[in-house]
């Protein structure tokens, strides 16, 4: 045996050896397709830098997950480190399984004012933090340029106003017989998100401030309901299902930030995008979506090597680099003020811009642990005045009554 | 029977109707699929006239479907056998044995068909998870060993079954487990291909209990990979 | 006496004979037989069930450490929701629905494909296609083609002169429309038992009674139906128990809605048990449910063993 045998020999040794005492850690996610490819490069680059950590990414189905982490801490098998949709952060934190990351945050020095305030209103329990935001996304106006021309409107010059929404929208049925806005009346979330949107817009809010009692059911959220009842009663909208936009079948949509990268791909027509109007007397508002991430309590080194994952994800240089690999919003102002960032945006996807500046004045949903209740009762009663079945206020008052039981 | 070419034309056009209703979601399926993004509400929609293979090609680069497929295999034929097996005996000791209880412990199987599965979810993946058979193919399999609905199936079947060639075999001395091995099996040919078809069918189908039971990629179904691979 | 192959119930009618597997001594034999069945179905299904019983009386959302007691409360809130009746009614509607449509349209397939005519294969396996199709698959298909403007459904109305409703996104029709896919996704199974059946069924009994001068619905009514009495009951107790826990095709078409329109009792549990994480009272729904499948198959079993009678 020669030195350049023994020289092998220590270095597979040393390799061994390292992967041996490689600290694991498993994390699990719903991110697929091109973010999850995106977030695997990324784990790629952490684990060369750092080569005493292997880190095992596991993909859930996001419909699932939260019947994963129930089986998972019922049987102890938690992973390390998992990733939950932000609203249901306040249910996950009722299980005691997470670790309290504020000493961490203190430690590392991470900047929690950078971040915008609407992901920061979830993670938190009992004054403790025990999740970041890392990813999110939020609602904004599409509209289609090729209508509005055939309207007689100005292709580039959206509406800002309900005023103008509702004129253009009148206008595009008009003259094309096609819907002029389209609302999601599916049910559920899908419809509850958009209509808060016209909520927040018109200054109302879903609960009060220490979130013990329903709010929706003031004027702002009449007003509001009013509005899409209006529009479906003057046939500008309709109720139907969705997808009309996609279609060529409606001259506008409020849609989520990452519709900038498929409509382009499914749509033959010119497409704008822009912050979705408000009331002339209102104030710009929209919706936020968004991924949490999490530490499992377990095994101090795991946790620690967790942790330190999570530091360098959040980091500035790697959120940039996160957000242009995925199209996901900023969730830290530096991030969304970086000029490298916005000028990938205005080159490579200048319809996301209106959605970068419109984080600023994303709202939050209620970080309450029966939202998803909260929600459909909430939806079920939209529809209810939708279909004419109720006034706005009716349905409002008794979706009120309905919610507050569920408060503490 | 004679019959008239009226009653004849009639029952081919029902037929063809029917068959028709019976396979037009396939026909719009195979259309669809075949069309490039964007023309997917365009006539025609029933007669391909795209032939985007693409879709096709980028459907299956996009995943270890091989790792996916053997994992499917191997639980579903694993699952089929195990319900085939085990329905048929106790089929058989429902339809042939009469035990004191019988009536009840058979109503009680059928019991089980009626509990929804959600409800049996959380505790049947705690026992699962403590006999240590996450990720592994027993615990893909064992929890679904045994079908209600097989068993059903084949004791309806066996009572239909003449009795007399039990008996003979029973008076020649044969054991009750000879006499189902050999006598009765070989006749069952129908039910036993029905019930394996339905088996085969619900374990190649079934989503939620691999998903829960599977935590590594490695050990995942073609279900759980069609939905998270192929997704956008 | 001629064995037919048609199901039976097998009660214990007939000549009673003497068979060694009768009483106590059958019992070790039948131990043999059953002990896989009563091990798994015991640990994977009766166990959970009772651990479920056992939670229906407390609050539980499957995270949180600690279940609050609440005795008979979510019981009490069951039954005093207007949710809850509604999603009762939905679902009689939609078993009682389905389970007759596919049980009359399987029959008259498989009478139509018992005679000897050309394609009869062929015509089995197009009827048994949507019997194989991942109830999954076929909810997402069948919303497209009900979609109101450009779906398959209302274009082919439309050539004869129907408008078509808007289907999924009507209240008043959105019912029919998952009636109609579970329907759909039914009758190649009964035709398949019946024709089973069909062919057990001695041509002499038809000889004869053309020979009395019966028509051919005379025939169908007095011979056919009362020898299909079996694969019937078979049919209806396996349909009407499939049919109250449907979900999939719900999940997939219409989320319950519109207006809670659709709104079964399988989508009623996955809501409280799974969106809204209730686990006690998802139990509670649970429970009801299965004692309602329950008290259903056992009223078809007491009318069957009433009404049974075999031709020989």
């Amino acid at each position: 045996m020669n030195a350049r045998h023994v020289g092998i020999v220590l270095l597979l040794g040393l390799a061994l050896g390292t992967a041996a005492f490689a600290q694991k850690v498993t994390f699990w996610h719903y991110w697929d397709g091109a973010n999850g490819q995106a977030l695997q490069t990324l784990i790629d680059q952490y684990q060369k830098s750092h080569p005493g950590v292997t880190i095992d990414a596991t993909f859930v189905p996001g419909s699932d997950l939260v019947t994963r982490l129930q089986t998972a801490i019922a049987g102890h098998q938690t992973p390390t480190m998992a990733i939950a949709d932000q609203v249901t952060m306040p249910l996950l934190t009722t299980s005691g399984a997470l670790a309290s990351l504020d000493d961490d945050i203190a430690a590392s020095g991470l900047d929690l004012s950078d971040y915008f305030d609407g992901p920061l209103a979830y993670g938190l329990r009992d004054g403790h933090r025990y999740s970041l935001p890392v990813s999110a996304s939020d609602l904004g106006l599409f509209w289609n340029k090729a209508l509005f021309e055939a309207a007689g409107l100005d292709p580039n010059k959206p509406p800002t106003t309900w005023e103008e929404l509702t004129s253009y929208a009148q206008k595009i049925h008009a003259a094309t017989g096609k819907v002029g806005l389209e609302l999601y009346t599916g049910g559920g979330e899908g419809t509850s998100w958009q209509w808060q949107v016209y909520l927040w817009g018109a200054g109302g809010d879903i609960l009060n401030a220490d979130l013990t009692k329903p709010v929706f059911n003031q004027e702002p959220g009449v007003r509001a309901l009013q509005y899409w009842v209006d529009r479906v009663k003057d046939g500008s909208s309709s109720i139907a299902p969705w997808g009309l936009f996609g279609r060529g079948e409606a001259g506008m949509v409020m849609d989520g930030s990452w519709m900038t990268q498929f409509f382009p791909m499914q749509v033959d027509f010119q497409l704008g995008s822009a912050a979705f109007p408000h009331p002339a007397d209102g104030s710009p508002a929209t919706n936020l979506g968004g991924e949490q991430v999490f530490v499992f309590n377990g095994d101090p080194a795991a946790q620690k090597a967790a942790w330190d994952f999570i530091a360098w994800f959040s980091s500035h240089e790697v959120q940039v680099q996160w957000d242009r690999a995925t199209g996901f919003m900023p969730v830290r102002r530096s991030v969304a003020n970086d000029s490298s960032y916005l000028a990938w945006v205005e080159n490579a996807r200048p319809l996301l811009r209106p959605f970068v500046d419109s984080m600023a004045s994303a709202h939050a949903r209620p970080p309450v642990e029966h939202y998803s209740r909260i929600s459909d009762i909430l939806a079920d009663h939209i529809l209810q005045a939708l279909h004419g079945r109720m006034t706005p206020q009716a349905a409002l008052d008794a979706a009120a009554k309905s919610v507050t039981p569920l408060l503490p | 029977m004679r019959r008239r070419p009226l009653t004849r034309v009639l029952t081919h056009a029902l037929l063809i109707g029917g068959a028709f209703l019976s396979a037009m979601p396939f026909l719009w399926m195979i259309t669809t699929s075949l069309k490039p993004e964007g023309a997917l509400y365009q006539p025609p929609l029933l007669v391909p006239t795209h032939f985007d293979w693409h879709n096709y090609v980028e459907a299956w680069k996009a995943a270890p479907f091989p790792r996916f497929f053997l994992n499917s295999a191997v639980m579903t034929v694993g699952i089929t056998a195990a319900q085939t097996l085990s329905s048929a005996m106790a089929g058989y000791a429902f339809a042939r044995l009469r035990f004191p209880g019988r009536n009840i412990v058979f109503l009680l199987v059928l019991g089980t068909m009626m509990i929804p599965f959600p409800i049996t979810i959380i505790p049947s993946f705690l026992i699962v998870a403590h006999l240590g058979w996450l990720n592994t193919f027993q615990g893909l399999i064992v929890p679904r060993a045994v079908s209600a609905f097989a068993i059903f199936l084949f004791r309806q079947f066996f009572l239909s079954i003449p009795p007399e060639l039990e008996e003979a075999a029973l008076i020649d001395g044969a054991g009750r487990f000879t006499i189902f091995w050999r006598v009765v099996l070989p006749l069952s040919g129908p039910v036993i291909a029905a019930s394996a078809i339905f088996s085969f069918l619900f374990a190649w189908n079934d989503f939620l209990w691999p998903l829960l039971v599977t935590t590594r990629t490695d050990m995942q179904t073609i279900q759980l990979a069609r939905v998270s691979w192929l997704s956008g | 006496m001629t064995p037919t192959p048609a199901m039976r119930t097998g009660r214990r009618g007939g000549a009673s004979r003497p068979t060694p597997g009768r009483g106590l001594r059958a019992l070790p034999t039948a131990l043999l037989f059953l002990l896989p069945t009563v091990v798994v179905l015991g640990t994977f299904n009766f166990y959970p069930a009772v651990y479920s019983l056992y939670l229906s009386f407390f609050k539980w959302n499957g995270l949180s450490p600690t279940k609050q007691p609440v005795g008979f409360s979510n019981y009490g809130q069951l039954l005093s929701s207007g949710e809850f009746w509604n999603s009762l009614r939905v679902t009689v509607l939609y078993a009682g629905g389905m389970t007759i449509a596919a049980l009359a349209v399987g029959m008259l397939v498989a009478v139509l494909l018992n005679q000897r005519i050309a394609g009869r294969a062929v015509y089995r396996v197009l009827y048994f296609l949507p019997v194989i199709t991942p109830t999954v698959a076929a909810g997402v298909v069948w919303r497209y083609l009900f979609d109101p403007t450009q779906g398959v459904v209302n274009r082919g109305l439309a050539m004869v002169g129907i408008g078509g409703p808007s289907w999924l996104t009507d209240p008043s029709w959105a019912l029919l429309a998952v009636v109609i896919v579970g329907v759909w996704k039914r009758v190649g199974f009964n035709m398949v038992v019946y024709l089973a059946a069909l062919q057990g069924i001695p041509q002499a009994h038809y000889e004869a009674a053309q020979l009395d001068g019966a028509n051919a619905w005379q025939q169908f009514r007095f011979i056919t139906l009362p020898l299909l009495a079996p694969s019937t009951f078979f049919l209806t107790v396996t349909a009407l128990i499939d049919a109250f826990q449907v979900f999939d095709l719900v999940y997939v078409m219409t989320s319950g809605g519109p207006l809670k329109g659709t709104d079964v009792i399988g989508y009623y549990l996955y809501r409280y048990g799974f969106r809204y994480n209730e686990l006690g009272f998802a139990s509670a729904i649970a429970y009801v449910m299965f004692l309602l499948i329950f008290v259903v198959t056992l009223v078809q079993f007491r009318l069957n063993r009433q009404g049974a009678t075999y031709a020989t």
